[in-house]
């Protein structure tokens, strides 16, 4: 009994790990910097200790899962499967490296406890969704997230803020209304319906298959305003206004990354691949993929301003993962559910490093960008591979996912993909490679040949470099160790297997 | 121990970019000769030990070494420890350069050990990108240039790479550059893959049009860079072509003939457009394009039979041999004569020059004799009764006027006072020297049995009028020259990337015209790539303004209201 009460109660101590520090942040006065650091850390710290206990007794065969009555008939389910596991472990890992980039970050007199504490809450908003085993408990997560993120989102509090925050909220809440409806006309057709479980929905298939389709388009449209699927991407390049760990945050694990979560759950583990497959749905949502990636691209590629740049291309990256899903094939499918990680960890790095960069040098545009190779190189280097990484070039964890879409593409028959994918890396290379060359190639501005320009300073602090370089170390390694056992590719692939397979 | 046999090669250089990026300066640069010394034991040892197996490295990683590979590793080792005696200099005065230097050679020791394509194209694409650190190392604007243009084409290579190894892996049975040669011959799509791979790799072997980067980027590098580039780096496309064509599998006549075709026309073009030009290192660039085309040549015999095929792949493996020592011996006599500008040094630099240009001409008893010698019986026995030799040969007239213009041009240099004298002598160039005479006569026929041994005729009679028929012609142009003033049509260095660059720069400033001025510039767009992204930054302001307009509160949910029924459309139309 005490065994099984653990195992339920595992998933919401995880939501508490961030939940707890949120609330005594908020709590906290302005002024107790030291103390919120140690809640922050802590609660950091233990919800990867607590995913690596998950992940521990998942590979050991447990099953974890809390269950409480909401509404007559509907339940409250947090629940580990193998897909919410895969997501847990990214945001639990980005949450704490972003969390120590932040305290480095945010400096005094900018409202520190009302970001860390809303900060906090939107780590719990995502661990929910992660472990949302309904579409129920996964739209209270969802519209949590959404009402968490705005008051980060307009933080500086300034005119630009607050028309990047409006734009947020508009198309966030939009998007949940008709999650929403999406979620009730399914309720109305097959009853509760929980993920992983097939058979109400095959059941429909004879009788109401345009219903089914009906409520698909509405669930991607709902999830699609997150995920910034073209057209519905708007607010993205707008809400990159978010201070530099937000935005971290909001484009490799947080907002954008649960939309696309949300997209592979509602294919994978609500309409199951074999049902989507039988009602055509997964070729429209692999041209809306494909749109948006190259869309994101040719929009990346006119960006000056750099955070811009790096906010259309997570537009055109998110859409890698939506690609995969709309593949159906193993390699395909691995390639998607991988990429949830890759493009997570490559990401986040680059907003790390546009965030030292501005905070360091007051660089926030490309052209300002000669040369600080050379006074930040630390920084810079994790840059650098961050962005080979988008373009996909090999060793880097980009390329692990390209070949696999592209091997999926193959093998599910669908060999315009492959054309798309290189299109895109063609283009991720006009956006990426002629800043890593200025990074490097070029002389800073006003110095002259022969004198180096040597400002260790600019990189002397801990909190602000060392996220940086370990996830762009990260990025490295696990392109590298892509065979290892415990790789997020094998981890995909085992998941992809059980997918393709049901 | 089989892991530091086969490791070494690709460690020790990363390695030794570590310690130089860590502690750089004099005590230390001396190891940039030392890291590609594991890679030449390699080589020379051989597979004596099994490779061993990586399963949890990227995607399970293969290493193999076959005959070919370990002439191509022991060229490519030899040259990178040559010129690192020489790129000290250039690592100790300016940072970075050691570290691109030691990631390209990482890069190039790779993909000869790996015998899988997911290796094989990580170690390519490192080699491309980190030799981009090479080529813009003097930072002036033609380096910059040239580097633009080399990483626009190194790009696209590996773009079209990327392509072909995919669309042939979905039907392979495994990752192996075999199983991907198989499966090329099997594909349905193998005229597909064919051509990309043919093109993927042709940029890298400087293949006649697409070779516009190489007269810019090998002559834009320091001199010890250019060395390794064009006797080393240059390799990496015919190593490509080798293990993942479907050489020896089957006969591909139509394929085998485009190659042969392209190989001429290289070998021929190269020499003319060398002709034309005036600096000394552009002359090399373009006479390593006209010797590829030769190996280029090669991989088309292959392709015309099966049989034949173990001869053309150890005659082109010949080839590459002979071709890259003799040039990096040229790269580094070009580069070392402004500071080793008198007396002996001097004598002795300009018999190397003399030595690897009679070589390349393939003059009686040299190096290009044998490797031309074994081209010959390759031809013979794959394509009997073309007039290919001749052809070749004539193409060898070509090369020997051509280097006889180095000379004159190296001739004409006075030595520069101010050049900065290199720590090291001249020994290690006198060896390198000294490998040209020796070493493709030798290596080759012990590592390939296939290979007759060259008789007297073709050794020292057929090889003869080329070279003579070709100094004939020299001095002809010479002392025709004193007398009228011959007026030879200059050609911009990497030709077609000249009128690609203006025809890009017209289309952009027609652009400009057309559109009202708005806040960039275009004077510095030279590039097809700058030119897309201002043309689309100018509708940028358009896009922006829609996006806009879509942010607003009532278009938001009429939006995707509008969005769920054009979906919906989408995908009740086709259904059942």
């Amino acid at each position: 009994m005490a065994e099984l009460d653990l195992n339920a109660a595992l998933p919401v101590l995880l939501l508490l790990t961030s939940l707890v520090p949120a609330g005594i942040i908020f709590l906290l006065a302005e002024e107790q910097e030291r103390t919120r650091r140690v809640v922050n850390m802590a609660g950091a710290l233990a919800k990867v200790v607590l995913t690596g206990v998950l992940i521990a007794g998942v590979l050991g065969g447990a099953e974890y899962e809390w269950r409480r009555a909401l509404l007559p008939g509907i339940d409250l389910v947090l629940r580990v499967d193998p897909i919410p596991l895969l997501f847990v472990t990214l945001s639990s890992i980005l949450w704490l490296t972003t969390t120590v980039y932040a305290i480095g970050y945010l400096e005094k007199g900018q409202r520190r406890s009302r970001f860390f504490g809303f900060f906090s809450l939107c780590v719990t908003a995502t661990i929910g969704i992660a472990l949302a085993g309904n579409l129920v408990t996964f739209l209270l997560f969802y519209e949590l997230l959404t009402i968490a993120t705005y008051p980060l989102v307009v933080h500086q509090g300034d005119r630009k803020a607050l028309i990047g925050g409006r734009a947020y909220l508009l198309y966030s809440v939009t998007g949940g209304a008709v999650l929403l409806v999406a979620i009730a006309w399914l309720h109305a057709l097959a009853g509760p319906v929980e993920f992983l479980d097939y058979t109400p929905l095959a059941g429909l298939v004879d009788d109401n298959a345009t219903s089914l389709t009906l409520i698909f388009v509405l669930l991607i449209a709902g999830l699609g305003v997150k995920t910034a699927l073209v057209p519905l991407h708007g607010w993205l390049p707008k809400a990159m206004v978010a201070p530099a760990p937000v935005s971290s945050l909001l484009h490799a694990v947080a907002v954008v990354k649960a939309g696309a979560y949300g997209i592979v759950r509602v294919v994978y583990d609500l309409y199951g691949l074999a049902l989507a497959q039988e009602l055509r749905l997964l070729t429209p949502l692999l041209v809306l993929a494909a749109v948006t990636i190259v869309y994101g691209s040719l929009r990346a590629l006119a960006q000056d301003d750099l955070k811009r740049r790096l906010a259309y291309s997570t537009v055109s990256q998110l859409s890698y993962i939506v690609l995969g899903v709309g593949i159906a094939s193993l390699a395909g499918v691995t390639g998607g559910l991988v990429h949830l990680i890759h493009q997570g960890i490559q990401k986040v790095t680059l907003f790390y490093c546009a965030g030292n960069l501005a905070k360091q040098l007051g660089v926030t545009r490309i052209s300002q960008m000669r040369g600080v190779g050379r006074r930040m190189p630390l920084t810079m280097g994790a840059f650098t591979v961050a962005a080979l990484g988008m373009i996909g070039i090999p060793p880097t964890a980009g390329f692990v996912t390209k070949w696999h879409l592209g091997l999926g593409g193959l093998q599910a028959g669908q060999g315009v993909v492959i054309w798309i994918l290189l299109l895109s890396s063609v283009l991720n290379a006009a956006y990426f490679l002629p800043i890593i060359a200025r990074i490097w190639f070029l002389r800073p501005e006003g110095e002259e040949a022969g004198a180096p320009v040597m400002e260790r300073d600019l990189e002397r602090d801990p909190w602000l470099v060392l996220p940086a370089v370990v996830t762009g170390l990260s990025v490295l390694v696990v392109g590298l160790l892509a065979g290892a056992p415990l790789s997020p590719l094998n981890w995909a692939a085992s998941i992809a297997a059980e997918v393709v397979g049901s | 121990m089989n892991l530091l046999l086969w490791l070494a090669p690709i460690l020790v250089p990363l390695a030794v970019g570590a310690v130089l990026t860590l502690r750089p300066g004099r005590g230390t640069s001396w190891l940039l000769a030392a890291a590609p010394v594991p890679a030449l034991l390699l080589a020379v040892t051989g597979p004596v030990l099994p490779a061993p197996e990586l399963p949890w490295l990227l995607l399970e990683p293969r290493l193999a070494l076959d005959e070919p590979g370990r002439v191509l590793l022991g060229l490519t080792a030899l040259v990178w420890i040559i010129a690192g005696v020489y790129g000290r200099t250039e690592a100790e005065q300016r940072g970075g350069f050691a570290d691109w230097w030691l990631l390209s050679l990482t890069g190039n020791i790779g993909l000869l050990l790996s015998d899988d394509i997911l290796t094989f194209y990580t170690a390519f694409v490192v080699m491309t990108l980190a030799a981009y650190g090479l080529v813009v190392h003097s930072r002036t604007a033609e380096a910059r240039r040239a580097g633009r243009v080399y990483l626009v084409l190194g790009v696209a290579g590996e773009t079209l790479l990327l392509a072909g190894l995919l669309l042939a892996a979905a039907d392979a049975t495994g990752l192996r550059m075999a199983d991907i040669a198989i499966a090329v011959a099997q594909s349905p799509d193998r005229d597909l893959i064919m051509a990309l791979l043919v093109a993927g790799f042709g940029i890298k072997a400087g293949v006649i049009g697409l070779h516009i980067w190489l007269p810019l980027a090998h002559p834009a590098a320091p001199f010890a860079a250019s060395a390794v580039l064009s006797g080393a780096m240059i390799k990496a496309g015919l190593v490509g072509w080798l293990r993942l064509l479907p050489i020896g599998v089957v006969a591909l006549p139509g394929w085998s003939e485009v190659l042969v075709t392209l190989g001429l026309a290289t070998a021929v073009l190269g020499v003319a457009l060398g002709l034309t030009q005036r600096a000394p290192k552009v002359v090399l660039a373009y006479s390593s394009v006209s010797q590829m085309g030769f190996i280029t040549l090669l991989i088309g015999v292959a392709l015309a039979s099966p049989s034949a095929a173990p001869v053309a792949v150890a005659a082109a493996a010949a080839y590459a041999l002979h071709h890259g020592i003799a040039k990096a011996v040229l790269f580094l006599a070009v580069g070392l004569l402004p500071q080793f500008g008198t007396g002996w040094r001097r004598t002795t630099l300009l018999v190397g020059v003399v030595v690897a240009g009679l070589a390349l001409a393939g003059a009686p008893l040299s190096s290009g004799a044998f490797a031309k010698a074994w081209m010959k019986q390759a031809i013979d026995l794959a394509l009997p009764g073309t007039n290919l030799t001749t052809l070749a040969s004539l193409a060898a007239v070509g090369t020997t006027v051509l280097m006889a213009r180095l000379l004159l041009l190296l001739r004409a240099r006075l030595p520069d006072t101010a050049a900065v004298g290199s720590a090291a002598g001249l020994e290690p160039f006198s060896t390198l020297v000294a490998a040209t005479l020796v070493a493709t006569p030798l290596v080759a026929p012990a590592l390939f049995p296939a290979l007759a041994t060259p008789g007297a005729r073709s050794l020292v009679t057929e090889a003869l009028w080329p070279v003579a028929l070709g100094l004939l012609l020299a001095t002809a142009a010479v002392l025709l020259r004193r007398r009228v003033s011959l007026h030879i049509p200059e050609v911009w260095p990497g030709d077609l990337v000249v009128i690609t660059e203006r025809a890009v720069s017209g289309a952009a400033r027609g652009l400009a015209a057309a559109a009202p001025p708005v806040t960039t510039t275009l004077s510095r767009t030279s590039s097809a790539v700058q030119a897309a992204a201002l043309a689309l930054g100018r509708r940028d302001e358009g896009l922006d303004r829609l996006e806009d307009r879509l942010t607003r509160w009532r278009t938001g949910g009429a939006m995707v209201a509008l969005v769920a029924l054009a979906v919906t459309a989408a995908l009740l139309l086709p259904a059942r």
